[in-house]
């Protein structure tokens, strides 16, 4: 008997032990992978460029640099972009999922979800370019209102515009937000929707007191999708925002393109910064627990 | 350069395994009249932006020297090509890097290129371009020679202005244009404030509309004057859009979606190519003028045979047929040789291609003697260029 559980002892930590030999492949990539280079990337922020190289010291320079200029306005201006293409990509997305996920059938879903993929099958500049195409004065759009007379002229603000740039990234970063909106819904006990029904509420406060609630998590996923996506996008502005129209993205390659490396660092360093405050107080809000559990189900 | 533990460096096992082959396609017999007479030696290893490329046809050299040429991309940006030479081993790998001229300081500062033995090039000294607005004491040395010593070979020259559409605008002569209020809303400028930044200032000089002393190397202070000009005329809508790729200057061009840019003439013969009757300006205050450098990158560990090959290879682009194959692909003059290259010889190029090569060596060198301001890519206060763009365009 002895020997017995010393056997099954011994199995036990063998299986422990492969358990984590399993799990320190995938840690050690993070750590080399991403870890290190924000690691590198934090501490260059505080050397001093040296020719056209840089060299080791301790310098709040970059930083006074950024925090002084006109690229703390970027930043301000990314965040502002990012909340918003955020707050309406969810607006949209959320009853695009809510119906996929609770108000048609279950293989039309998986059909219409599949049709989201779609235009991932096309390169992301040419898709962001096709924008240029209908939203230009003389394109489709623009035609079209004419036509319509709803306009007398071609409506500039259409293209290369705040107004041009945000349907960018929804475009962009809407799809990506539907899928984990419908996972949550989709996972929803529908039991718990029928007893509000049975208890007498009406269908607008079951879907605020029972629905919207238990698919924050969703919302939660759906938001950093959106959110991280268009902040540090660089393309969009590029191609479909006004003159010299920059998000955090271009004013970082900008600073790069003439080797000030300790302030790109910096740059850098702040935007983790802010996302990693922006997760966290997501995760204080709304448990990240609790995300992760629902994909696991809905995955496994 | 890598070695395997038999102490052969991986190029030299290239050239070896390449001999071998060679050798045995020889002595097959049938096969071997297949294999091309430059196969037993090596690659010249040339990193471009996309200009150098004769159409994947180099068997003009090859034939003749029995090198070949390994053609890679290389972007143009200067922390682009810095990163790839320094950090990215491209000294290692290039033996050629053929960028927009210009980069000396910092190339050489960093030790990545090597000076060049022009005595080595035999089309060096018949290249009466280089003589006439190249050659040391002219501006235009800045762009392929550093502290009195050359360091890149002029592959292609080119005078940029900008472009316009005469059925909107009528004739136009001036980067006033940019400016005027009647076409408020329809100008787009280029995302660089080595082009558009400095053609501003050659406006502003040559109209007495702020004291610059040199467009190509300004003071911080003036640097300001010319960007808050910029953001002047920006916040009164003057601008539609800056660009920066050649595929959304040509589609501003023909979607009419502006009447004026600031752009390359190569992008006029696309829009012309899709029926936009487009013009590239003559302005008074005459042209940004430039030239692509093809250096030598530093590697301590090529071989000489090596290095021999990539002078033959830069003597090469100095040369007729090159030179017209460029210059027919890409709008831009190359050297003296390439239009009485294209003449000579119709059973290469066509008549109307000769022409049309001659017509473009003639209107660029026109150009180079009208003059105008070289482009600086690399200005003494280049931070400040940079910041002070960055204001411009967040402003």
């Amino acid at each position: 008997m002895g020997a017995l559980q010393g056997r099954l002892s011994a199995a036990s930590r063998g299986a422990v032990l492969a358990r984590h030999a399993l799990l320190a492949l995938p840690l050690a990539f993070v750590a080399g992978a991403l870890l290190v280079p924000l690691g590198l990337m934090f501490v260059w922020s505080f050397w001093e460029r040296a020719g056209f190289w840089i060299r080791p010291a301790f310098t709040l320079a970059s930083y006074t640099e950024f925090f002084a200029g006109v690229r703390l306005s970027v930043l301000e201006w990314s965040l502002v972009v990012a909340a918003g293409v955020t707050v309406l990509g969810l607006v949209l997305a959320y009853p695009i999922a809510y119906f996929l996920a609770l108000r048609v059938r279950r293989d039309l879903a998986r059909n219409v979800l599949l049709l989201f993929t779609v235009p991932f099958l096309v390169n992301y500049i040419i898709r962001t370019f096709s924008w240029v195409y209908l939203l230009s004065r003389t394109g489709p759009v623009n035609r079209a209102l004419i036509a319509a007379g709803l306009a007398g002229r071609p409506v500039d603000w259409l293209l290369f515009s705040d107004f041009a740039v945000v349907v960018g990234l929804i475009g962009s970063y809407m799809p990506f937000m539907i899928y984990p909106l419908w996972a949550a819904l989709d996972g929803l006990d529908r039991r718990l929707v029928e007893a509000s029904w049975l208890l007498g509420a009406s269908p607008g406060i079951t879907f605020l007191s029972v629905t919207l609630p238990l698919s924050m998590p969703g919302v939660f996923a759906a938001a950093i999708f959106g959110f991280v996506g268009s902040f540090g996008e660089s393309a969009v502005p590029i191609i479909l925002g006004g003159v010299g129209y920059q998000l955090m993205g271009n004013t970082i390659t900008s600073a790069l393109d003439v080797l000030n490396y300790p302030l790109a660092a910096a740059m850098s360093s702040v935007v983790v910064a802010a996302m990693l405050a922006f997760l966290l107080a997501w995760y204080l809000a709304f448990d990240l627990r609790a995300v992760l559990g629902k994909i696991a189900r809905w995955r496994f | 350069m890598g070695h395997d533990r038999t102490g052969v460096t991986r190029r030299e096992f290239l050239r070896r395994a390449a001999a071998g082959g060679a050798g045995l396609a020889a002595a097959g017999g049938g096969a071997g009249r297949w294999a091309p007479a430059w196969a037993a030696k090596g690659a010249v290893t040339l990193a471009d932006v996309g200009v150098g490329d004769p159409g994947g046809d180099w068997s003009k050299f090859s034939g003749p020297t029995g090198w070949d040429v390994k053609l890679v991309a290389i972007g143009n940006a200067p922390s682009t090509v810095l990163n790839v030479l320094i950090a990215g081993g491209g000294t290692q790998i290039y033996d050629i890097v053929n960028i927009v001229g210009g980069m000396q300081k910092p190339l050489v500062e960093n030790n990545l290129i090597e000076a060049i033995d022009t005595a080595r090039l035999p089309n060096w000294g018949k290249d009466t371009y280089i003589r006439e607005f190249l050659s040391p004491g002219k501006p235009g040395f800045d762009f392929i020679g550093y502290t009195g010593k050359v360091y890149g070979v002029p592959t292609v020259l080119q005078g940029d202005s900008f472009a316009f559409l005469p059925e909107k605008t009528g004739p136009l002569d001036s980067y006033g244009a940019y400016f005027d209020p009647r076409w408020k809303g329809y100008v787009a400028l280029e995302d660089n404030f080595t082009t558009t930044g400095q053609k501003t200032a050659l406006y502003l000089q040559k109209n007495k509309l702020a004291s610059i002393k040199d467009p190509a190397n300004m003071t911080p202070a003036e640097i300001k004057v010319v960007i808050d000009f910029l953001i002047e005329k920006k916040k009164a809508g003057q601008f539609r859009v800056i660009w920066s790729s050649f595929e959304q200057a040509v589609n501003l061009i023909t979607s009419r979606e502006v009447y004026v840019i600031d752009c390359w003439e190569p992008m006029v013969f696309a829009a012309k190519k899709k029926g936009v009757n487009a013009v590239y300006a003559a302005p008074l205050e005459g042209y940004l003028l430039w030239t692509m450098g093809a250096y030598v990158v530093k590697n301590p560990r090529r071989s000489k045979e090596q290095e021999k090959a990539a002078y033959e290879l830069l003597d090469f682009m100095l040369g007729g047929w090159y030179g017209a194959k460029i210059t027919l692909s890409r709008g831009y003059m190359t050297n003296p040789a390439a239009a009485p290259y294209a003449r000579n010889n119709p059973r290469e190029f066509r008549p109307a291609e000769a022409e049309e090569v001659a017509a473009i060596d003639a209107n660029v060198r026109k150009k180079f003697q009208f003059g105008g301001t070289w482009q600086n890519r690399w200005p003494t206060h280049v931070e400040v260029y940079e910041s002070e763009w960055a204001r411009f365009k967040a402003a």
